[in-house]
């Protein structure tokens, strides 16, 4: 099919209708000239790619220490009216953080605010016995397994500030609670199953908004993890080094290989791509 | 000696679009010039088993469950008894799939491949290479076109697009570019019925994201109130209508813009011949076959300049703006401007160019061209060349499919050896016309 192109030609160009006397299958020197690579590329340093890990650091400390909370109350290594008191403290002074950080809190929203801990409190203490039994029935070793299972879910779809199709907020905070709900009918007192209850709103609904306000997090993410170190060591050993690990592979061995393969990207961009519509937000 | 030519797609009329249109012509002119033409697609609610359309075009529905989108779902193994059964009792030679979404398509080359037969893919569409969707549906194209004889684009930049997709770099003479055409004899121009009064903005088109409903939207609003002489006439339906709806609603302007809904292919002409201009706002398009056929009727088109639509239309024909509100806009004044000014060009002299340009005859002396030099490139490939072409593509799982696909097609030349199958008779189209006249 290959016809020789005879030097008077007319010069191939790029439309459909002309090109008389060119074969079909002809390919012009211009041939994929258009096409760019890596236009949108921005290299990702290591320190920023450690800055990324050390949120999902965080989120799995924030998680640990729940599960922490949950064994010491279960073991009765601790009073529940004293986790109540000191969690009440933490949140009280982490709300005035907030208030200070927020511009637009006045004498409504605290209001609100307020009228909101009385109704948690109130159906929180009516409805913690049902709460209690929900899941008795189900034997211990099902129960633990669903709360791993719904942590992992919390963590994968947990909004760690980029958008992203799998970020899903409703799931993420759903997903914890519902473990909290397993975990806390292992409880001896409906008391008790309302402190954890308790214990997980702050710990997977309140603290989220603190954290999205607060610009270092690289303070709170050290402490965390120096905290839930020292009590799982104290707590089993096994555990311990279980966390250490996984502390060593997020935050050390994720980001070197995702800063290594970099280098691999390859993203083809050219006239085919469909076209972005910017200007049509306020139709 | 004739040949003859199975057309393989999941979309075939009644279904319509783009590709239907192509189909159903191509293999009317094929068989014009003496091509036997047998066409194969799936179910369509009532249309099951073996139908004729226009001139005995004998198409096949065959019984497959739609899976999504009007596809089948791609079970590579579950049709090859049938589609065996059709391309022997049909004697079928060239086995030519259209649409890179239709899986039937797929699975009947790769089952054509192995029984010897030379296979040939049009491509109408363009993907972009970002988003993981993107790159399960490259693989899978590669995968098909590792085996395929040739491959034909609808545009030069889709020919582009082909070439990566399936990394064919190396011999992109492999690949042929034979535009869509359209019937310019029915979209004939009919200035009489155009309003006299107002200046008439048509749009056709489904009513998608990926067609620039967003930007319509926003275009329509602003120009209504900046030209009180313009009216908006659109046709087609889709998932984003309420958008255009509610627009409509907010702003006042029921009198002003008519949405008529989905349209019979063969009414868009009346549609077109009411209307001034054409407005197409396509975020991506590989040919554009609505701006040719409003050109075909002489309206003036104003359209985005992406994909393959600047190599569509020549320059006096058409106003390419980016594809951005402001741009359009831009665009439509002009338009709205040179029509009031009455710098424009005679309706019948833009049907004749666009006769010139695009007609189905010469698309389908094209695609002949290909054909012959199919059918000459020598005999089948043994088995062995067979599994080294679709290694090309790197995805190994992918051998063990074709050989099992090839240990079925053995075993069913036990169980139903093709000597028990009966062929068909060819009857040209030529000889009943003849009988016909006697």
């Amino acid at each position: 099919m290959s016809v020789p192109i005879e030097p008077d030609q007319q010069p191939w160009c790029r439309k459909l209708y002309a090109n008389e006397g060119y074969p079909d299958n002809y390919t012009d020197e211009t041939f994929l000239r258009e096409l760019r690579k890596n236009i949108y590329f921005k290299p990702v340093s290591f320190k920023e790619a450690i800055k990324g890990a050390s949120l999902v650091i965080n989120e799995l400390c924030t998680v640990v220490l729940f599960v922490l909370h949950y064994t010491f109350l279960y073991n009765n290594w601790i009073d529940p009216s004293t986790v109540f008191t000191y969690s009440s403290s933490v949140t009280f002074i982490g709300y005035i953080i907030y208030s200070f950080k927020s511009i637009s809190i006045n004498k409504k929203t605290i209001g609100h605010d307020v009228r909101t801990l009385l109704m948690y409190i109130v159906f929180g203490h009516l409805f913690s016995p049902v709460l209690h039994t929900l899941t008795d029935t189900i034997s211990t070793d099902t129960i633990y397994t669903m709360t791993f299972f719904m942590m992992l879910i919390h963590l994968i779809f947990f909004n760690y500030g980029i958008d992203g199709s799998i970020v899903s907020n409703g799931l993420s905070i759903s997903a914890a609670i519902f473990a909290s709900i397993c975990l806390s009918s292992r409880l001896a007192s409906a008391f008790e199953a309302f402190v954890l209850m308790t214990f997980s709103t702050q710990c997977f609904i309140l603290f989220p908004f603190l954290k999205a306000k607060v610009d270092n997090l690289y303070f709170i993410t050290p402490s965390l993890v120096a905290f839930d170190i020292v009590v799982l060591w104290c707590v089993s050993k096994t555990m311990f080094a279980l966390f250490l690990c996984s502390l060593v592979l997020l935050n050390g061995l994720c980001p070197y290989l995702f800063v290594k393969y970099q280098r691999h990207k390859d993203n083809i961009h050219g006239p085919w791509d469909e076209a972005v519509v910017e200007d049509t937000k306020q139709i | 000696m004739v040949v003859t030519v199975c057309m393989v797609s999941d979309f075939f009329y009644p279904n319509m679009g783009g590709v239907e249109e192509h189909i159903y012509n191509l293999s009317q002119c094929l068989m014009e010039k003496g091509y036997k033409v047998v066409v194969i697609t799936h179910n369509y609610s009532n249309n099951v088993g073996v139908r004729y359309l226009t001139n005995l075009l004998k198409v096949y529905y065959i019984p497959i469950k739609v899976f999504y989108n009007q596809c089948v779902l791609p079970t590579m193994i579950s049709s090859i008894p049938i589609i065996r059964y059709i391309f022997v009792r049909e004697q079928i030679q060239i086995v030519h799939g259209h649409s890179a979404f239709s899986a039937l398509a797929h699975e009947a080359m790769l089952i054509g491949n192995l029984l010897g037969l030379k296979t040939i893919f049009t491509d109408h569409s363009l993907f972009g290479f970002a988003d993981a969707s993107a790159v399960i549906t490259n693989k899978f194209l590669q995968i098909t076109l590792a085996g395929c004889d040739h491959c034909i684009c609808v545009s030069h930049i889709g020919k582009e697009n082909t070439v990566l997709r399936a990394g064919f770099e190396k011999c992109s003479q492999r690949v042929s570019v034979i535009p869509n055409a359209v019937d310019a004899i029915h979209f004939m121009p009919r200035p009489e019925l155009r309003s006299k009064d107002k200046i008439v903005i048509v749009v056709v088109s489904r009513l998608v994201y990926r067609k620039g409903v967003d930007l319509l939207a926003k275009i329509m609003v602003e120009i209504c109130e900046k030209y009180p002489q313009t009216a908006f006439l659109i046709a087609g339906d889709g998932p984003k209508r309420w958008l255009l709806e509610e627009v409509r609603e907010r702003k006042g302007l029921q009198h002003r813009i008519t949405l008529v809904g989905m349209l019979q292919h063969s009414e868009v002409v009346h549609v077109l011949n009411r209307g001034h201009i054409f407005l197409n706002t396509s975020l991506t398009e590989a040919y554009c076959m609505a701006i040719v056929e409003a050109a075909s009727c002489g309206l003036k088109v104003v359209s985005t300049n992406v994909g393959g639509i600047p190599e569509v239309l020549p320059d006096d024909l058409i106003y390419l703006r980016e594809p951005n509100v402001s741009s359009l806009i831009d665009g439509l004044e002009i338009a709205i401007n040179d029509l009031e000014n009455g710098k424009c060009i005679c309706p019948y002299e833009c049907n004749m160019t666009i006769r010139k340009l695009y007609n189905w005859e010469n698309i389908a002396k094209r695609t002949v061209k290909v054909y012959d030099s199919v059918i000459i490139t020598g005999p089948t490939k043994p088995i062995h060349v067979q599994l080294k072409r679709y290694l090309s593509s790197y995805v190994w799982p992918f051998l063990l499919v074709v050989s099992l696909v090839h240990l079925i097609l053995k075993l069913l030349e036990i169980i139903v050896p093709c000597d028990s199958i009966d062929k068909v008779k060819n009857v040209y189209n030529k000889d009943l016309k003849k009988t016909n006249c006697t």
